[in-house]
């Protein structure tokens, strides 16, 4: 950061934040797309892609290419502009909460003093996108998904907060960096009440199984994004991609310290590889136990939230608030 | 699809088509659902896609050309509908069958049965949305697969049976792979209830999901799992021991509550008391022919009426047969323990939520070709 | 349930009762009844705890025939076939007020042989699609048109009989006693 902001002029400054945003975006895609498909292959005893490139490497840029070269049909009955325009607004703000995230001690777009507000706000926009999407394609089981997936997402949000500010009240700052620099001791120690809501959140706020109730394959066909197709599709999947990396930043940052580990002998690096470490052991977590537990149904999941998580988060919110005034 | 809202006294009630192409109504079922936001108000399954005139065809061969359509109804339990099949012939033409042929018979029902319940393992939990049981199920069904293919010559329509025996004698190459998999299931039964069995979220979905009483399942027809679930100790094997059933020792597992975890356990118990009728019958397995030699080349049955009822996988199979003295079958009606089981929706489905529809329609184990016909 | 009382309402009811024989038909009872009776012996029938098979059709001469079949979900099996033939008017009562199964059963008889189920309360097409409600594929052509007594059973002569069943009691033990002997060799 320090680089950054002494030597290079505001513009360049920019147009690195940018470029870099747009690396690790569609770098974490094609990470996250490969990830994916080899360990859910493993999890069920088989070897995930394995014919283009060494072990199937390659792969990911085989179907970028397939999606972009594929047709984008729009239902006859659909609302056109909107139809196109949902994919845009999943993806687009998914740049921004890239620039306030820490990456290292020196990586960093902004350290602005709002850090976490400015995530979680962009964060949402996400639903907006799903909305307008079900609403676009003139079709119900992609309207159950779009009204699905804004109850669970208004409803996550708010445990989600509750145990992100029960950090923010011991630390006394918003501020990314900020959290990250008052961790001596990580705070999914201090903290493990509000680590496993947040893990829950994590979960259902990326729409993911078990609580992918937005696509319910076996229910919905595919959800909000049954009628979208090659690169629209694809699209949806970056912004789920690119979430569940900003999710995991969040956690990492909150509960996992952050940059901080054992220093590396001879590398000047060693906080982005402790970070992108840790995220990716989020992403694991992830694709885990997507692979693993089947769907809860819709009521269940909002009882988990109101009847559980809501007070839950309250009450450790509370204790923390009494314990950091005393 | 459009969105229709149809005009109803209640405007926000609409009309969700689910089918005939929907992950979870394996295969071409269609099936309307009048919703009213979550909840489904009135479920009427159509049906009639895959139907191809079976019993219009039995009416223009020789009865025993008839075998390979048999196969054809219900792909997952195809030699258990070869068996009941060749079992209506000898019944009506009075041949007897060597016994070496009927047990061979039932280890071969019995291996069909298990691969069956094992793909309805599977699938049922994918349309939970877990995705990881299929392959596993996948992986010990596939050693079935291969241990029949050794001996029927296909892995899922079997003509295997005929009038007076089976078509080819089993091995030793056969027996012992039937024993090694019996071994093997048996040790990974266990890994299922760890991994799948006792998973909360598994539960909380089957839990009170579908309410069959015995009194339902009669008035409905319903009947192999979905009534032992409900607490009716009926299984065809035992209450009218056809073919060598009598000989083996198995229990019929039932549950009390009689709901779609109930179905779900039933079924799943089935699959242990399957591979002890296999063992056993390995172990009793008589020496001898395996083909009724006078058996005449055209097969005539004595005018008359004949009815033949098995228990198939997912419930009664039976099979009426009307002659008239030729070789040639006057009528013959193919009862299907599915087209009953799923007459049943719209009653128990109504109200249910629309993930609990697709649990409790798992939970029947549809094959539809079956239901077509 | 007593077999015994059970046969004394079906005669009651009017109804000829034949008893058959299980090994050679597949059936414990034959009964044959008028268009009619029909619904009352439903009702008699889901009473002592019958289920419902299957509800079918024959297309035999002078008319056609709708077949029940009945099944008790009990250990002591009894199986019932219950056959009426359909009215000049081409109808027969429903039973789908008291067996519901029955509903798509007779459904589907009305697609393949346009039996009319009298009082059914939704009697369109299940299986045909709705422009062949008329095509009725399951009639015979005239040709190949039985006479309903051509498709019972013969009365069973007793000569022939009798010389058969000792042949095949004694053909049993003699598999039996193959069987036990096997196992002890192989022991």
């Amino acid at each position: 950061m320090q680089t950054l902001n002494s030597y290079a002029p505001e513009i360049i400054r920019i147009v690195m934040a940018v470029v870099g945003g747009a690396v690790v975006v569609f770098g974490n895609a094609l990470v996250m797309g490969y990830m994916e498909r080899k360990l859910a292959g493993h999890f069920q005893r088989r070897t995930g892609p394995m014919e283009v490139g060494f072990h199937g490497l390659l792969q990911l840029v085989i179907d970028g290419i397939k999606l972009m070269s594929k047709q984008l049909v729009i239902p006859a009955k659909a609302d056109k502009p909107l139809f196109m325009l949902a994919p845009i607004i999943s993806f687009a703000p998914v740049f921004l909460p890239l620039l306030v995230i820490p990456f290292s001690d020196r990586i960093q777009g902004f350290d602005l003093d709002v850090g976490l507000l400015f995530v979680l706000a962009i964060a949402s926009i996400n639903v907006l996108a799903v909305l307008v999407a079900g609403w676009a394609s003139n079709n119900k089981y992609s309207m159950f998904g779009a009204f699905r997936a804004v109850a669970q997402n208004v409803a996550y949000e708010i445990p989600m907060l509750l145990s992100l500010l029960a950090i923010v009240f011991m630390t006394n700052t918003f501020s990314l960096r900020g959290i990250v620099e008052a961790q001596t001791v990580w705070f999914i120690v201090l903290q493990p009440v509000a680590f496993i809501i947040y893990l829950i959140c994590m979960v259902a706020e990326t729409n993911r199984a078990p609580f992918d109730l937005a696509e319910a394959e076996s229910e919905l066909t595919a959800g909000f994004h049954t009628e979208y197709s090659g690169m629209s599709f694809s699209l949806f999947m970056m912004a789920e991609y690119t979430n569940m990396f900003i999710v995991s930043c969040i956690a990492t940052v909150f509960f996992l310290g952050g940059t901080s580990g054992i220093p590396l002998p001879y590398f000047e690096y060693t906080g982005i590889i402790w970070f992108l470490l840790k995220v990716y052991l989020f992403m694991f977590f992830l694709v885990w136990i997507r692979w693993t537990y089947p769907r809860t149904r819709f009521d269940q999941l909002m009882n988990l939230c109101w009847k559980y998580l809501l007070p839950i988060s309250l009450v450790n919110l509370l204790i923390t608030v009494v314990v950091v005034k005393l | 699809m459009n969105v229709d809202v149809i005009e109803d006294e209640r405007q926000h009630q609409f009309v969700l088509n689910m089918g005939p192409q929907h992950p979870s109504t394996h295969g071409v079922l269609r099936v309307l659902l009048k919703m009213e936001g979550e909840y489904v108000l009135d479920p009427q399954p159509v049906l009639g896609y895959v139907h191809r005139c079976h019993e219009k065809i039995g009416e223009y061969k020789p009865a025993r050309a008839f075998m390979p359509n048999t196969a054809r109804m219900d792909y997952l339990g195809a030699l258990i509908y070869n068996q009941g099949y060749a079992m209506l012939l000898e019944r009506a033409a009075g041949i007897e069958v060597p016994r070496r042929a009927e047990y061979i018979r039932v280890i071969t029902s019995e291996l069909n049965r298990i691969q069956s319940h094992l793909l309805w393992y599977g699938a049922y939990l994918l349309d939970l949305g877990a995705f990881t049981p299929i392959m596993y199920a996948f992986d010990d069904r596939e050693h079935i697969l291969d241990t029949l293919e050794d001996i029927c010559g296909s892995r899922l329509t079997y003509c295997y049976c005929r009038v007076g025996g089976v078509c080819k004698d089993i091995d030793d190459k056969f027996i012992e792979r039937t024993r090694a998999f019996i071994e093997r299931l048996r040790g990974r039964l266990p890994m299922y209830e760890k991994l799948v069995n006792g998973n909360i979220i598994v539960q909380k979905r089957m839990k009170s999901v579908g309410n069959y009483t015995p009194e339902l399942c009669a008035r409905y027809g319903v009947t192999g799992p979905l009534l032992r679930a409900a607490g009716v100790e009926y299984d065809l094997r035992k209450a009218e021991p056809y073919s060598v059933y009598s000989e083996f020792d198995f229990e019929v597992p039932t549950e009390q509550q009689g709901d779609a975890w109930a179905a779900f356990n039933v079924r799943y118990r089935e699959i242990e008391q399957s591979l002890r009728i296999v063992e056993q019958a390995l172990d009793k397995l008589p020496e001898g022919e395996v083909m009724e030699a006078k058996v005449p080349k055209k097969l005539r049955l004595p005018q008359g009426d004949y009815n033949c009822s098995v228990e198939a996988p997912r419930g009664e199979l039976s099979y009426y047969l009307v002659s008239d003295g030729s070789d040639i079958p006057y009528r013959i009606k193919v009862r299907t323990p599915s087209y009953s089981n799923l007459s049943v929706v719209p009653e128990v489905c109504k109200g249910m939520m629309i993930a609990d529809v697709v649990t409790s329609m798992g939970a029947l184990d549809l094959v539809i070709p079956e239901i077509d016909r | 349930m007593n077999v015994k009382a059970m046969q004394k309402k079906w005669l009651e009811l009017g109804v000829e009762v034949e008893e058959t024989e299980y090994a050679k038909t597949g059936y414990d009872f034959s009964l044959t009844l008028p268009a009619e009776k029909v619904h009352a012996l439903a009702e008699v029938m889901l009473a002592d705890g019958f289920y419902l098979v299957f509800v079918t059709a024959v297309h035999a001469l002078p008319a056609i025939e709708v077949v029940y079949q009945f099944a008790l979900a009990s250990s002591p099996r009894c199986r019932v076939m219950a056959r009426t033939a359909v009215r000049a008017d081409g109808t027969v009562p429903t039973i789908s007020d008291i067996y519901q199964g029955a509903n798509w059963h007779e459904r589907e008889a009305r697609d393949f042989y346009g039996v009319v189920f009298a009082g059914h309360p939704n009697l369109v097409p299940l299986i045909l699609a709705e422009e062949d409600v008329d095509l009725k594929p399951l009639l015979k052509e005239e040709k190949n048109l039985k006479d309903i007594s051509a498709l019972r059973h013969l009365p069973a002569e007793a000569e022939p009989k009798e010389e058969k069943a000792p042949a095949a009691a004694k053909k049993e033990p003699a598999a039996t006693d193959k069987k036990a002997a096997k196992p002890q060799a192989s022991n």
